[in-house]
């Protein structure tokens, strides 16, 4: 009998699997605030089938999905309803043009170089009524969303003038991906991993070369694109890991999903040898906590209210743990674990006009449980949570990191851990 | 990492046992893959609803002439009155309310109109108390205009069989009419997310109020109260006559509630739930569990004193059958299933079916055994447990409750 059946999957994301017991339905954050999107069930393995017979059967309603991936999570059977549906997407774009917008948003790095380099003007005029007003009616870029201000210096450019010489006195090293955020948004992220390791007795280096990881650029339908910068960034991982002996540190949890699983799933891009050599650095460092490899100690007057969001894209990789055990280790903060909800921005996708209302409605809940818990501050390990949860709740927002690296007593912190600087 | 008690498995039994154990000062993980089958539960719990297909009216006495290999003969028939108190108090701190003892089964309505018996029913939810004497004469069932699960003229016929004088009666509101635009995704738990405010309430009343007519007692799809039971109450409120939630097709939002307040008060009683995360194997070091290792968490195990198996039956995992048997996947331990696979069904799908008395073997303490040797610090609870069987003996959600407060009990070195 069992010749003539199916023993095995054929499918790489577990799409036999499916059982159409629909709790998929109860988590997807698009479906609860429109009717114009089917739902991550029928969006994803049902629409398959369809699919699978005629592509003609693509629905473009499917742009509408976030890829926030919650969908996944909540499945009993471990179909990747997500990437059914993002790879359909793929498959009935790939090779189309994408608009001006599309394109400009999902350039992060482009954005952020000539940004940089006109820092003041490029933040006075973003921020004016009519530059909004124009990228509203003509770039269709709603106009409440304000660009993240620019660095006037890149996070790379402070790195070589400050820290790099620096970086060979202690005993340990890492690599360190940024991404477009910190180098061209918020140097301070960058600067506080550094300051951390470097209390811990690690060296912090930069990749040879690191390009944006792409994940505006899969969003926006740019595949080619972001297939070319994903293999940059691979092949100097892979340089960090193997020729280095680094392991890869980085602080955004969207960067690190996209290049640790949407890279071989959308882009084909193969990293299996050094996909678990990419981690965030909350993860690392909580693990030479545990096993007793570092210490920290941390400022006795530090004190402080906060909660903690866990994005989507940190909840599919189920590593919030280590950002929230991280800095319960803080005596000084009193942490509030938030219900998991999605804030709504997704990126770019709610940047864009057609989505601004919907970003808002799905980010709600959040924006709710937010203001009950009656905190200071929040932290996120994503930045586009941050600038979402910052403009709607009016709340600063702050990584786990720079949470950490406020808090630490690093004088204490380096005797502790036996750090003495040879230079 | 570190923990007093790692629970494999987020669903009823593990969540409860998760509880008890913060409750008790325990550090505690739980590792939950994905949404738990408590999200098909349409808002009752069952301590043991039938034997050879006849209806048990008192629990607790049909408990005591069970066979020696049902989980409730393992923890004691003598304690499951106590253990039964306990599960309801627990719920109830979780914001669960239900009505409903262990001394007398009530009757439950199912979305089929069937009446099953149940021990403990959600406050807002109809149950019968007694066949004889029906809470009411008259009712109207509201059916709900483009809402495909509910089988209103099913359920209405299973009323009326009951002795209830049944009107039918089809509403709307301009939330509901605007929701059927994606007739796929028109499910309870989609309406519950859309009727939430005071005006969309307040027009649901409207109708409601409207249609009653001259009846007793208002029924309604259960399609309210998404995060908690404000919106139930509210609409109460603001209904003229007495209304009674009835159960829908899967997925529940009663049980969909439920699932988050458990998960909630367990969170804020200091527990760490890594949702969306499963165990994937472990390691058994003479008779002893010494780690558990996570999809995730990859390389970091997750180490403590003991180690819970609430994986659940086949449909969450927690049991897999492939051609040649049936297996548990995590750790490998000892199944009580046929051999032959020809024995794990017969033909006739309503018909009593083998498999669904299958799952781990254990010891008289609920210990699972590995190759007919105890595993000291692993306990099996719930769904994942055999010798009782769900849907034939009504006993599912009781025996997760009271398995997980019995491990809990013993974990903590209670007598």
């Amino acid at each position: 009998m069992a010749e003539r059946m199916q023993i095995c999957n054929l499918s790489e994301n577990n799409f036999e699997q499916c059982t159409k017991c629909s709790i998929c339905t109860t988590v997807c954050p698009v479906a609860a605030v429109t009717t114009d999107y089917p739902g991550p069930k029928q969006a994803g393995p049902d629409g398959e089938r369809y699919r699978m017979k005629d592509p003609a059967y693509f629905d473009k309603t499917l742009k509408l999905c976030l890829n926030c991936k919650r969908c996944e999570v909540a499945c009993p059977s471990g179909v990747h309803i997500a990437d059914i549906i993002q790879q359909a997407r793929m498959r009935a774009t790939e090779g189309h043009r994408a608009s001006l917008r599309d394109t400009l948003l999902a350039n992060t790095d482009l954005l952020g170089t000539v940004a940089n380099l006109v820092a003041p003007v490029a933040n006075a005029t973003l921020g004016l009524s009519p530059t909004k007003l124009v990228m509203d009616s003509v770039m269709a870029i709603d106009k409440h969303r304000t660009f993240p201000a620019y660095s006037r210096q890149k996070f790379t450019t402070w790195f070589k003038r400050h820290a790099a010489q620096g970086q060979d006195a202690y005993a340990h090293h890492v690599s360190y991906f940024h991404g477009c955020y910190v180098n061209y948004n918020f140097p301070k992220l960058g600067q506080d991993l550094v300051k951390l390791m470097n209390a811990m007795g690690y060296c912090v280096h930069l990749l040879d070369k690191e390009q944006c990881c792409g994940v505006a650029l899969i969003a926006n339908g740019l595949y080619k694109q972001a297939r070319r910068q994903g293999r940059t960034n691979i092949d100097s991982i892979r340089k960090s890991v193997t020729r280095d002996n680094r392991v890869v540190l980085t602080t955004s949890s969207s960067c690190t999903f996209n290049m640790r699983d949407e890279y071989p799933v959308m882009l084909d891009i193969d990293n299996a040898d050094v996909k678990d050599s990419i981690t965030l650095a909350t993860r690392f460092i909580y693990r030479l906590v545990d096993e007793g490899k570092v210490k920290l100690i941390f400022k006795q007057d530090y004190k402080r209210r906060m909660a903690y969001h866990t994005a989507c894209h940190m909840q599919r990789m189920g590593w919030q743990l280590y950002s929230i055990l991280l800095m319960r280790m803080i005596p000084g903060l009193d942490l509030v674990e938030l219900e998991q909800e999605c804030c709504g921005i997704s990126g770019t996708y709610g940047f864009k006009k057609e989505n601004y209302e919907r970003s808002q409605a799905i980010g709600s809940a959040l924006f709710k449980s937010i203001e009950e818990a009656r905190v200071e501050a929040v932290a996120t390990d994503c930045e586009t949570c941050k600038w979402q949860i910052e403009m709607s709740t009016g709340l600063p927002v702050e990584n786990p990191i720079s949470v950490l690296a406020d808090a630490l007593d690093v004088e204490a912190t380096m005797k502790a851990n036996g750090v003495v600087v040879s230079f | 990492m570190r923990m007093d008690t790692v629970i494999m498995g987020g669903g009823l039994s593990g969540l409860t046992c998760g509880i008890a154990l913060a409750k008790r000062g325990q550090r505690v993980a739980i590792v939950a893959s994905g949404q738990s089958t408590l999200l098909f539960n349409g808002g009752s719990m069952e301590l043991l609803g039938n034997i050879d297909g006849q209806a048990v009216t008192v629990p607790l006495e049909a408990i005591a002439t069970l066979p020696q290999d049902h989980p409730y003969s393992k923890i004691g028939a003598s304690r499951i009155g106590q253990l039964a108190q306990e599960a309801q108090s627990l719920l109830a701190d979780a914001g669960i309310e239900m009505d409903g003892n262990a001394d007398r089964n009530h009757w439950r309505i199912t979305p089929m109109g069937v009446a099953k018996p149940a021990w403990l029913t959600l406050n807002d939810h109809v149950r019968i108390d007694d066949l004889s004497q029906l809470p009411a004469k008259r009712v109207a069932l509201m059916c709900i205009r483009g809402y495909f699960d509910q089988p209103n003229a099913m359920l209405a016929q299973g009323l009326r069989g009951l002795g209830f004088e049944v009107e039918m009666k089809e509403f709307t509101t301009d939330d509901i009419t605007a929701l059927r635009r994606s007739p796929s995704e028109m499910r309870a738990t989609s309406l519950a997310k859309h009727l939430v405010s005071n005006s969309a309430l307040q027009r649901v009343a409207d109708q409601l109020n409207s249609l009653a007519g001259d009846v007793d007692m208002v029924l309604m799809p259960s399609v309210l109260g998404q995060n908690d039971t404000t919106d139930i109450h509210n609409l109460q409120a603001l209904v003229k006559k007495p209304l009674y939630l009835v159960a829908t097709l899967p997925p529940a939002v009663a049980g969909m509630r439920m699932q988050a307040q458990l998960r909630h008060y367990f969170r804020m009683l200091g527990g760490t739930y890594l949702m969306g995360d499963s165990a994937v194997s472990g390691t058994i070091d003479g008779e002893r569990v010494t780690s558990i290792s996570t999809a995730k968490l990859t390389d970091m195990p997750l180490r403590a004193d003991h180690y819970v198996l609430a994986t659940g039956s086949f449909v969450s995992r927690g049991l897999v059958a492939d051609y040649e048997r049936v297996y548990e996947p995590v750790l490998g331990v000892d199944v009580n299933a046929d051999a032959d696979r020809e024995r794990w069904t017969r033909f006739g799908v309503l018909e009593p079916q083998a498999y669904c008395r299958y799952g781990v073997a254990t010891d008289d303490q609920l210990r699972c055994l590995k190759q007919g040797k105890v595993i000291e610090n692993l306990h099996a609870i719930g769904s994942v447990l055999s010798g009782h069987d769900a849907v034939k003996m009504g006993d599912g959600t009781g025996v997760s409750l009271l398995t997980a407060l019995a491990v809990a009990h013993s974990i903590k070195g209670d007598k």
